[in-house]
C-alpha cells in the first residue's frame, strides 16, 4: 500500500507545478488564484447551485425532487468520461514515466492503480466543485438532515471514479485490439476525434430532450419516462443509488453505491493486470516509419525564410502531437456546438429567436450585443485553446533552443502569436461571416465584426503569451501534462474573462444608462481593443522578452 | 574566437556556479573542458551560447559581445546541447531544414552538407523519419548535424560523444580536427579523459565554478610526473591543496 501511495504522490507531483516554480512567483500565483476563484469558480458554483435549488424546489411539488440534481450529476459524469478518455490514454500509454516504471518490480495493477488515482485527483478538482454545488442546491432546497452533507462530501470525492474506470477499461481494450496499428499516435488521435463525435452526439441527444425554460425543464424532469435520465441511469447506475441514500434515509443504497464503485474498479484492475503490460509494450515498439533514400529525403530540403520555417515548425508540432491536436486545435470546433445547443434549448423563452429578430430589424441594442458577444467569444476561444498561453510551456525541456538560435525573442513571440491568431482567428472568422450572412448584417457591419473578432483574438494571443512567459511550466513528462494542471492556462483564461467582462459590461452600461449612441460605443470598443492589443504587444516586447532571459530548465 | 573575461554566474543568490572565470580559445584550437559533475561546465556552455546571462564579466564569441550583439554571436556558434530529445515530432529533414533556414544556409550548401554528414554518421536512411523513431544515438547524431550545418566558426559542444557509436564518435573527432585545422575554434566538454588526451590542444579544468587549470596536457603531466592523466585529474578535482598549488 505504501508503494502505491508513494507512486500516487510522485505522479501527482509530476503534473503540479513544483514548489520551486510556485516559490518563484508566489505573489503572481496568489493574485491569479484569487481572480480564478472569485471570478470563475465561485460564480460558476453559485450559479449551478441556484439552478438546482430552483428546479428541485419546483420538482418537489411534483414528487420528483431528486431528478434535477441526478440529471446534472449524470451529465457531469458524461463530461468526466468524455474528457477523461484522452487523459487516461495519455497517462497510461504516452507519459514519460512509463519507461521508468515498467522495469520496476511492480505488478501492472499497482502501476495502473497509482496512475489512475493520480489522474483522478488531478483531473477532478473542477468536477468536485460542480458536484458539491449540485448537492448544496439539492440539500438546501429539499431541507435534508445534516448527515446528508457527509454523504455529499463522500459523493464529491467518489463520483468521478466510475466514469474514469470506464475510460480506463475502454483505453486498455482499444490498445489491445489496435495492436496492429504501428503508430500509436494515430490511435490517440482517432480516439480524440471519436471523443469529439461523442460530444456532438450528446449535444444532439440533449437538444431532443426539450428546452431550457424552467417550465419545460420541470415537466421533462418530472416525467418518469424521461429518456435522457433513463439512458444515463443505465450507464451510470451508481448516481441514483447515492441520491436515494440521501432521500430514503437507508444505508442499503449507500452500500450498493459503494459496491458499484468497487466493482467498476475491480473490473478495471483485472483487465489492467491481464493486458496492460502487453499493450504498453506495444507502444514502446511503435513510432517506426518507413526508410527513405537519402536523395529522396534531401530533395525536400530547400532554403526559405526563417520566420516561415519557424511558423511551419509550430504548426507541425501542434497538429502532430495528439495532446496538442485535441486541446489546442479540435477544441476550436466545440464551442459552436454549445451555441447550437443554446439555440435548440432556448425553449419557450425564445430569447435567441427574439435576439435574431431584433438584429434583423436593425435594433441598435441587439446589434451592439452581437458585436460584444463576438469580441467575448473571440477572446474566450483564444484563451481556451491555450495555443498562446502554452507557447513557452510547450517548449519544455528544450526551451534553450529559443535562446541560442540567432532569431530575436520578439520575432519568435510574433510567430507564436501568429500561430494562435491564425488558428483561433480563422475559426472565428468563418463563424462570424456565417452568422453575419445569416443575420443579414450587410457587408460593412460584417467587416466591422471581423475586425473586432481579429483584434480580440490578437489581444488574447499576445496577452496569453505574456502570461505564459511569467512562469511557464517547463518540466513535464508528456505533452498532455504540459497542459494539464497548468495554472497559467487557467489564470490566463480568468484574466481574459475579467478584462473582456469589464469591456463588455462597460459598453452595455454606457448604452443602457447614457445617451451615447451605439455607433460611438462600437467605435470606442474598436479603439479599446486596439489599445488592449497594443498594450499586450508591448508587454511581450518589454516584459516577456526579459522573462525569457530568466527562464531556465 | 572565444573570450571569457572574469565571468561570474550565481544561481538563487547563493550558488556560485561559475566564479570569476577567464579563458580564451583561439582559432585553430581544440579545447577540452573537463570537470566533475556539478562543476559548472554546462553553465559555462550556456553562458557562451547566450542561454543564460552572466552576472559579472564579458563574453565574446567570434568578436561579438554575447550580451550586446547576441544575434551575431549566436549565428557564429554551432551548439550541441546536453540533451538530444528535441522536436521529436519533426522528421529529420524538417528539423535540419528549420535549422538551415534559421542560420540562413543556402539550399545547395545545405543539401551538400546534410548528404556528407548523413553518410559519415550513417543516418542516410533515417532522415525522412520522425526524430521520435530515432534511438538516443541517432538523435545525438542529428543534433550534431544540425549544429554543424551552417559551418560556424565556433563549435561549442556539450558532451558531444554521449550516445554515439564508436564509428560516429570517430567521425565526429575527425570533423573536430578538420574544423580546427580550417582555422575555427572547437570548445567541448567531456568526461572521457582519453578523448581529451587524444584530441585536445589544450584543456581547461573546472571544479565548483573555479578554474583549476588552463594549459596543455603535456604541461599538466610535466607538473605531475607520478601518474596518468586520469590519476592527475582525480587528484586535482578531489584535492583542495593540489587545486591551490596548480592555480598558483
Amino acid at each position: 500500500m505504501s508503494i502505491y501511495l508513494k507512486l500516487v504522490k510522485a505522479l501527482i507531483a509530476s503534473v503540479e507545478p513544483t514548489a520551486e516554480e510556485k516559490g518563484r512567483k508566489k505573489i503572481f500565483y496568489g493574485i491569479m488564484a484569487f481572480i480564478a476563484v472569485f471570478f470563475i469558480m465561485i460564480p460558476m458554483a453559485f450559479l449551478i447551485g441556484i439552478i438546482i435549488y430552483v428546479l428541485t424546489a419546483k420538482l418537489l411539488q411534483l414528487g420528483s425532487g431528486q431528478n434535477a440534481a441526478e440529471l446534472f450529476l449524470q451529465l457531469t459524469a458524461v463530461f468526466s468520461f468524455v474528457f477523461g478518455l484522452n487523459v487516461i490514454f495519455s497517462v497510461f500509454y504516452f507519459s514519460g514515466d512509463i519507461e521508468s516504471l515498467l522495469p520496476l518490480p511492480l505488478r501492472p495493477s499497482k502501476i495502473i492503480a497509482s496512475k489512475f488515482t493520480a489522474a483522478l485527483i488531478s483531473e477532478s478538482i473542477m468536477e468536485f466543485i460542480i458536484i458539491i454545488a449540485v448537492f448544496s442546491g439539492y440539500i438546501i432546497a429539499s431541507g435534508l438532515p445534516f448527515y446528508t452533507w457527509i454523504i455529499a462530501l463522500f459523493g464529491m470525492i467518489t463520483l468521478p471514479i466510475v466514469p474514469l474506470a470506464y475510460c480506463a477499461v475502454i483505453c486498455i481494450i482499444v490498445m489491445l485490439i489496435t495492436g496492429f496499428i504501428k503508430n500509436k499516435d494515430t490511435v490517440n488521435k482517432i480516439t480524440g476525434v471519436l471523443t469529439f463525435a461523442v460530444i456532438i452526439g450528446l449535444a444532439v441527444l440533449i437538444s431532443k430532450s426539450g428546452g431550457l425554460d424552467t417550465e419545460h425543464l420541470v415537466n421533462a424532469l418530472s416525467d418518469r419516462n424521461n429518456s435522457l435520465i433513463g439512458i444515463l441511469g443505465v450507464i451510470f447506475p451508481h448516481i441514483s443509488f447515492l441520491m436515494n441514500s440521501m432521500t430514503e434515509h437507508t444505508i442499503l443504497n449507500l452500500l450498493i453505491y459503494i459496491g458499484i464503485n468497487i466493482l467498476a474498479v475491480a473490473i478495471f484492475m483485472i483487465i489492467a493486470e491481464a493486458f496492460y503490460l502487453d499493450t504498453v509494450a506495444g507502444v514502446s515498439r511503435s513510432a517506426v516509419s518507413k526508410k527513405k533514400s537519402l536523395s529522396k529525403s534531401i530533395s525536400s530540403v530547400k532554403a526559405g525564410r526563417p520566420s516561415i520555417s519557424y511558423l511551419k515548425k509550430e504548426f507541425r508540432i501542434l497538429f502532430r502531437t495528439p495532446a496538442y491536436f485535441m486541446n489546442c486545435i479540435l477544441i476550436n470546433l466545440i464551442w459552436p456546438i454549445f451555441l447550437y445547443l443554446i439555440y435548440v434549448l432556448q425553449g419557450k423563452t425564445n430569447f435567441l429567436s427574439s435576439f435574431i429578430d431584433g438584429i434583423n430589424s436593425g435594433n441598435e441594442f441587439y446589434v451592439l450585443i452581437f458585436i460584444l458577444g463576438i469580441s467575448a467569444v473571440s477572446v474566450l476561444v483564444t484563451a481556451a485553446n491555450c495555443i498562446a498561453s502554452s507557447a513557452f510551456t510547450r517548449e519544455g525541456s528544450h526551451l534553450a533552443f529559443i535562446k541560442y538560435i540567432p532569431l530575436s525573442y520578439m520575432a519568435q513571440i510574433n510567430i507564436k502569436a501568429l500561430v494562435s491568431i491564425i488558428i483561433s482567428g480563422a475559426g472565428m472568422l468563418i463563424y462570424v461571416i456565417a452568422a453575419s450572412l445569416y443575420l443579414h448584417l450587410g457587408i460593412k457591419l460584417m467587416l466591422f465584426c471581423c475586425i473586432i473578432s481579429l483584434l480580440s483574438v490578437a489581444f488574447a494571443s499576445y496577452f496569453g503569451i505574456f502570461m505564459d512567459s511569467v512562469n511557464p511550466k517547463l518540466i513535464w513528462d508528456s505533452e498532455l501534462n504540459a497542459l494539464r494542471g497548468n495554472y497559467n492556462i487557467f489564470f490566463n483564461m480568468a484574466m481574459a474573462i475579467v478584462i473582456e467582462g469589464i469591456t463588455c459590461a462597460g459598453a452595455y452600461l454606457a448604452f443602457s444608462f447614457t445617451n451615447i449612441g451605439s455607433l460611438i460605443i462600437m467605435l470606442s470598443l474598436l479603439i479599446l481593443l486596439m489599445i488592449l492589443t497594443a498594450v499586450s504587444y508591448l508587454l511581450c516586447k518589454f516584459k516577456a522578452t526579459a522573462n525569457i532571459d530568466k527562464m531556465s530548465v | 574566437m572565444i573570450s571569457f573575461e572574469n565571468v561570474t554566474k550565481v544561481y538563487n543568490k547563493t550558488i556560485r556556479a561559475v566564479d570569476d572565470i577567464s579563458f580564451n580559445v583561439k582559432g585553430g584550437e581544440i579545447v577540452g573542458f573537463i570537470g566533475p559533475n556539478g562543476s559548472g561546465k554546462t553553465t559555462t556552455m550556456k553562458l557562451l551560447t547566450g542561454i543564460i546571462k552572466a552576472d559579472v564579466g564579458k563574453i565574446t564569441v567570434n568578436g561579438f559581445n554575447v550580451r550586446k550583439q547576441p544575434l551575431e554571436a549566436k549565428a557564429s556558434i554551432g551548439y550541441i546541447a546536453d540533451s538530444p530529445d528535441m522536436f521529436l515530432r519533426l522528421k529529420g529533414t524538417e528539423f535540419l531544414d528549420l535549422i538551415g533556414d534559421i542560420y540562413r544556409v543556402p539550399t545547395d550548401d545545405r543539401r551538400k552538407r546534410i548528404k556528407e554528414f548523413a553518410e559519415r554518421f550513417e543516418l542516410s536512411d533515417s532522415l525522412g523519419s520522425p526524430i521520435m523513431s530515432y534511438s538516443h544515438g541517432m538523435r545525438q547524431k542529428i543534433m550534431v548535424i544540425a549544429a554543424l550545418l551552417h559551418d560556424p566558426p565556433v563549435w561549442i559542444l556539450d558532451e558531444p560523444m554521449v550516445g554515439l557509436d564508436p564509428k560516429s564518435a570517430y567521425e565526429l573527432k575527425q570533423m573536430m580536427r578538420e574544423h580546427a585545422k580550417a582555422g575555427n575554434a572547437v570548445f567541448f566538454s567531456t568526461h572521457v579523459l582519453e578523448v581529451a588526451e587524444k584530441l585536445c590542444d589544450r584543456v581547461i579544468i573546472i571544479k565548483k565554478g573555479h578554474l583549476l587549470y588552463d594549459g596543455t596536457l603535456d604541461e599538466l603531466e610535466n607538473k605531475n610526473k607520478n601518474g596518468s592523466l586520469e590519476e592527475i585529474f582525480l587528484e586535482l578535482t578531489g584535492n583542495d591543496k593540489k587545486e591551490k598549488e596548480l592555480s598558483e
